[in-house]
Order: structure tokens, then C-alpha cells, then sequence
């Protein structure tokens, strides 16, 4: 049994036509014009097949013979016994097991950017302690100050009562001793509340002036407080570069055609996980509403005003871009109300 | 472009490239490849694309004798694990001090002609044709004289150097590659790559009239065509001046040939979601490699064959330490 190759060996180009034997058990001969050379098998890398791409057998002294004689190869190791092992080729030349890696895969990028991530990064966020967040809040805080914000002129006892309230508000956080409130003139994000990393809240001026009672603006800061009990700034940030990894190493390895498309899955993914923020941050606004006895219409209500304003003014830069429609927040405080009062 | 005399020789002389890959067949090996990526949560792509490019490589066929890809999966995994860990770094850095991310973007600019000179000395080690590896000795210093310094000047010059840094950049490549031991001689001049960028920018004027002319319907389809007429252009002239000892090279790409490809795989990505990729990668690799001819044929079965000539270059880095790759 012998197979048809091409040899080279290994310092020229030039081509030989040789065949391919076993003469004896365990050992391989290659066999030409001018060409006589045999080696023990398990010193031959063969490596694995791949389709029907020219399948080449590396000899120890960087010779190497080419074929594309897939059956006559197989059939040669075979009468050797070498054991071929665990081959991929099996894997990939079987339809059933391209069409389970092809379901296999599409459960997986789902599972893992919509369950796993998000997870992961929660378990990070978690054990991080807070104190991992002050120097970035500084900075945070900064860089917001020279791009948008501008000095707050609420006068002093005000901010020192709203501070009282989020004292109040946060009385039950574990981490409340590092939480901080600051006031900002809002101008181009207008009436806004911001939960920034390093456990820092800031309220506009616009925000307080838009609020008709403190009841409204404590529903705002328990909705900020609930951002930071569940440290969201941390984790959205670690999902968002986890989950960016996680596509461009999966994804983007495919071609450069693709590479495009690579982008947008996490685009959505951090609009998506905004929401489940901002849902979670509502909730707990709404727990300590209802702990408090205050109407979770307040609440309702002053989102119903900031979408309104917001909606109005628009100037670039849109509160409500990631958060849930206002109209479908507010109907959902509204019910938490209802449900409760049946109680 | 001198001495372009292949009228005169005929077509009888010239030696295509063959592709034998089949969309079918690379449809399984790439699925299952990308599923065992995902599953091994990245560790795995480094296997892949190894053996993604086997398959092409080993179905890429020159007189009959296939090309090889030679790379060791785990000097491309210690690559990607610097690259993604300098990724962390930079997105973490973005959102929390953009300032610190700002310099280390400085950083990644200094230290990005170092990588692309070992992507390139990399992937070239890695290929062999003929038991013969090719070779790349460009080195950081020369990068940055030859490539880095007309790339810096381009948004000095609002645009005006691009052609000469393209040729730069080209020339850099072409004449630091090799095969065994012959280098790679490329023959255009400045000259040439400025007549060429002229007729893509005058292409380009006409995409921008035909776009508003036709209220931006036909922007997208007069983009893929322009595009195309660019690559085609481009590529001709390059290969065009391209030579291995006497060894010339002659490119076939055409803009009607190349816009038919890019338009069709653009549409059977569309529909299919994604999952006809290795189909496109099939159809791209088989017109870009069968539109692409060596000349003449007596001097490439000599020049192959000649055991002094092609010394497999000894000697040089067996095993890179970490491989940096881009694309695919």
C-alpha cells in the first residue's frame, strides 16, 4: 500500500515525487529518485486533517512530504494502528455536528452576555470594597464639572436640609457612611440626578426647582440611593467591558467583514442593562416610599414632569435616552400604589 | 510602472494561483471551530484560527503544491492575552480617568509600529511554501523612517502625503519580505502611487456627485464600487511591481469583479444573519487567489527548483516569543 507525495527536504524548494510505504510495522518510507529515506512513525507529526486541504507529514529533520491522497494517508496509518486519537476532522465533517455546534453556540452567546456577564460582574462588584471608587469619583466628578455642570446656587440652608433627607433616605444602607450628595447647576442636562461611582449623588438645581414638595425629591434621591446600594455604576462598567471582550474575542476572530457587526450586540446590551438598572433603582425608591408612608404617586408624578421637561427642551443630552419611557415608569409606580393599598 | 511588458508575453506564460476550498465543507470546520472558542470562552480562538488558516492556506495551490501555515497556537494565545489585558486596562481607564486613558493612547501609538512589525515578521515565519518559510526582517527603527513618519505627516499635509505614505508603507513590506532566503523587490515609484490615488479621488468625486444626484439611493451601491475600483487599483499596482528574483507578479483584480463579490456576499451576509461568513470568506479568498498570476512559468520551475537559490534562511528566531496578529 503506498501513497503518491510530493517531498521536499526542507532547505530547497525543489519538488520531488516520491511514494509513500510502510515497509515494517511502526516505521514509514519514502521512496524517489535519488531519495531513500525511512523514520519511525512516532517520530512523524501528522498533524490532524483538515477538509480536504493538502495534508503534509513533518519528518524529525524539517524534510516533509505533501499529499492530497486523504483515503491513501488514512488507510497507511490505519494498517499502523497509530492510534489517530481524538481528531477534530470527525467533528467537522459530520452535518449533525455542525448543526449542534451551530445551536450550541447561538445558546451560548446568549447565555453568557445575558446571564453570565451581568453575574460575574455582580459578584465583582460586590466584593470590591467601596473605598475602590473614591479616587474615580473625583475624577468622575471633575470631568463633569469642566464639560457640563456648573456651580449650584441653592442657598445653604437648602442644601444642608436636602442633605438631612438623604441622610434619612440612606439611613438603612450598609455603606451610607461613604455616600455624598453635591449640588450642581444642571445647564445642558437640565433637571437631572446623577448616581456616579464612589457612592457620590448630584442634584441639579433645575431638579430641586422642578420637584413641588421634598416627598418628590426624596423619591429621586431613594431612586440615586438604590444606583448605589447596588453599586450599578461599578458593575455596568465592568459588564460593559466584559461583555465588549467577550464579543470582540468571539466574534470579531471570524473575518474583518464581521468586524462591524461586532460592535452593536454590546450597544444594545448597555441599553438593556441600563433599563434593568434603572428598574432596580425604582424599586428601591419605591420600598422606602411605602416605608415611609409617603404616596408613591409623588413619585409618579415628578417623572411624569422631568419626561415632560426633558421631552420639551431637549438639548442634546437626554435623561431619559436609557431610562424606561417616563409614561411606563410612572404607570408602574402608580400600580405598586394600588397593589399596596389593597393590602 | 516600468517595464510592465506582459502584453508582449502572452497569456500562455502565465501560472494562476488555484483555491480549492469549498463553502460547504468550510461551514462545518468554521462552526464547530467558533463553538468550541465560545464555549472555552476565548481560549480556544487561538486553535481556530490556526486551523482556519491551514484550511486556506493548504487549499492554496501554486503548480500543484499547496501553501502552509505554520504558527504554534500558544505563542498566538500569549499574543491575545497581552492585547486583551491591554484592552482592561484601557476600557477601565476610559471610564474612570480619562486622562490616564488619553496617555495611554499615546502609549498604544508609540508602541503600535512595534507590533505591527512583529504581526508582520510573525505571520510571514509562520507561512511556508515547499517546506520553505517565508520571512520579514523590517525592523522598529526602519518602521518608523519608513511607514511612521509619512503617517505622521498626512493630517500636516491635509492628506497630500497619503499617496507617498501608502507607497511607503508598501514598499516597507514588500521589499523587507522573503522567501527562504530571497528577498522580495518592488519596482513603483511615488510617481506611480500618486497617478493611482488620483484616479480613486476622482472616483470619489464622482461617488459624491452620483449620490446627490440620485437623492443618496445609490450611495451605498456607488460606495461598494468605488471601493472595489480603489482595492482593484491599488492591488494591481502593487502586484504589478512586485518581484521575486525574476519572478513577476500580475493582479487581475477588476473593479466589475470585485464589486460583483463584495455586493453578493454583502447581500448572503444581510439575509443570512452572519452565518453565510465562511461562504464569503470562500468566495473572497478563491477571486482574489485565481486573479492572481505568476511569469513567467519557465523561470518559476527553475527558480523553485534551484536547491542554492532558496536556502531556507537558518538562523533566525525559531519560535517567536509572543505572536501578535491582526486580521485574518
Amino acid at each position: 500500500m503506498t501513497v503518491a507525495a510530493s517531498y521536499y527536504d526542507g532547505s530547497s524548494s525543489a519538488r520531488h515525487l516520491v511514494q509513500v510505504d510502510c515497509p515494517q510495522p511502526g516505521w514509514i518510507r519514502i521512496t524517489g529518485q535519488g531519495i531513500q529515506t525511512q523514520w519511525p512513525l512516532s517520530k512523524v507529526r501528522i498533524p490532524s486533517r483538515i477538509g480536504d486541504a493538502a495534508r503534509v507529514l513533518y519528518f524529525p529533520d524539517g524534510s516533509q512530504c505533501e499529499t492530497r491522497d486523504h483515503d491513501g494517508v488514512e488507510r497507511l496509518l490505519a494498517s499502523q494502528q497509530k492510534p489517530s486519537g481524538w481528531s477534530l476532522h470527525r467533528l467537522e465533517r459530520s452535518l449533525a455536528y455542525a448543526g449542534a455546534a451551530l445551536a450550541l453556540t447561538a445558546t451560548c452567546i446568549w447565555a453568557i452576555v445575558v446571564y453570565g456577564i451581568p453575574t460575574l460582574a455582580k459578584e465583582v462588584a460586590f466584593r470590591l470594597p467601596p473605598s475602590t471608587e473614591k479616587s474615580i469619583a473625583t475624577d468622575g466628578l471633575r470631568a463633569l464639572d469642566q464639560a457640563l455642570l456648573r456651580p449650584s446656587t441653592l442657598p445653604p440652608d437648602r442644601q444642608a436640609a436636602l442633605r438631612a433627607l438623604f441622610a434619612d433616605v440612606t439611613s438603612d444602607h450598609p455603606d451610607k457612611a461613604g455616600y455624598r450628595l453635591e449640588f450642581r447647576a444642571g445647564g445642558p442636562i437640565g433637571a437631572n440626578a446623577l448616581a456616579l461611582p464612589g457612592s457620590l449623588v448630584v442634584l441639579t438645581d433645575e431638579l430641586v426647582k422642578l420637584a413641588q414638595n421634598d416627598a418628590e425629591i426624596s423619591a429621586v434621591l431613594a431612586h440615586e440611593a438604590g444606583h448605589l446600594r447596588q453599586r450599578h455604576a461599578l458593575r455596568s462598567l465592568l459588564q460593559n467591558s466584559a461583555a465588549a471582550l467577550f464579543v470582540a474575542v468571539a466574534i470579531g476572530d471570524l473575518t474583518s467583514i464581521t468586524s462591524l457587526a461586532a460592535g452593536l450586540p454590546t450597544l444594545l446590551l448597555q441599553l438593556k442593562y441600563s433599563r434593568e438598572f434603572e428598574n432596580e433603582a425604582d424599586e428601591s425608591a419605591l420600598a422606602y416610599l411605602q416605608a415611609r408612608g409617603i404616596p408613591a404617586g409623588h413619585f409618579a408624578a415628578l417623572i411624569t414632569r422631568l419626561g415632560a421637561a426633558h421631552g420639551a427642551g431637549a438639548s442634546g443630552i437626554h435623561y431619559l435616552s436609557t431610562h424606561p419611557a417616563a409614561a411606563e415608569r410612572a404607570a408602574r409606580a402608580l400600580e405598586k400604589r394600588s397593589s399596596r393599598g389593597v393590602r | 510602472m516600468k517595464d510592465n511588458n506582459i502584453a508582449l508575453e502572452g497569456r500562455a506564460d502565465l501560472v494562476t494561483l488555484q483555491f480549492a476550498g469549498r463553502a460547504g465543507e468550510y461551514f462545518s470546520i468554521w462552526i464547530v471551530n467558533l463553538c468550541l472558542s465560545i464555549v472555552t470562552l476565548g481560549i480556544y480562538s487561538a486553535w481556530a484560527k490556526v486551523r482556519r488558516k491551514r484550511y486556506f492556506y493548504g487549499n492554496t495551490l501554486l503548480q500543484g503544491a499547496a501553501f502552509d501555515y505554520l504558527a504554534d497556537p500558544r505563542t498566538i494565545l500569549k499574543g491575545r492575552l497581552i492585547v486583551v489585558a491591554a484592552f482592561i486596562v484601557y476600557s477601565i481607564a476610559e471610564q474612570l480617568l480619562p486622562m490616564a486613558a488619553l496617555g495611554l493612547i499615546v502609549l498604544f501609538l508609540l508602541a503600535f509600529p512595534w507590533l505591527a512589525v512583529r504581526a508582520l515578521r510573525f505571520n510571514a515565519r509562520s507561512s511556508a511554501h515547499r517546506a520553505v518559510r517565508f520571512g520579514f526582517r523590517g525592523g522598529y527603527g526602519e518602521m518608523w523612517r519608513s511607514v511612521g513618519i509619512p503617517a505622521i505627516l498626512v493630517p500636516f499635509t491635509l492628506g497630500l502625503a497619503f499617496p507617498w505614505f501608502l507607497y511607503r508603507r508598501d514598499r516597507f513590506v514588500i521589499e523587507n519580505s522573503k522567501y527562504g532566503a530571497t528577498p522580495f523587490a518592488f519596482h513603483a515609484t511615488a510617481r506611480d502611487y500618486y497617478l493611482a490615488s488620483l484616479k480613486v479621488f476622482a472616483a470619489g468625486l464622482g461617488f459624491l456627485a452620483g449620490s446627490i444626484a440620485t437623492f443618496g439611493i445609490g450611495a451605498v451601491p456607488l460606495y461598494l464600487l468605488v471601493r472595489s475600483y480603489a482595492i482593484a487599483v491599488m492591488a494591481r499596482l502593487k502586484w504589478d511591481c512586485t518581484a521575486l528574483s525574476e519572478i513577476r507578479f500580475r493582479c487581475e483584480w477588476s473593479t466589475g469583479g470585485l464589486f460583483k463579490l463584495y455586493f453578493v456576499n454583502a447581500l448572503g451576509l444581510l439575509l443570512s444573519l452572519g452565518l453565510l461568513v465562511p461562504w464569503a470568506a470562500i468566495r473572497t479568498a478563491r477571486y482574489k487567489l485565481e486573479h492572481l498570476a505568476l511569469y513567467p512559468g519557465t523561470a518559476i520551475g527553475g527558480f523553485l527548483a534551484s536547491a542554492e537559490a532558496q536556502v531556507a534562511a537558518v538562523g533566525e528566531e525559531a519560535g517567536e516569543l509572543l505572536g501578535f496578529d491582526f486580521g485574518l
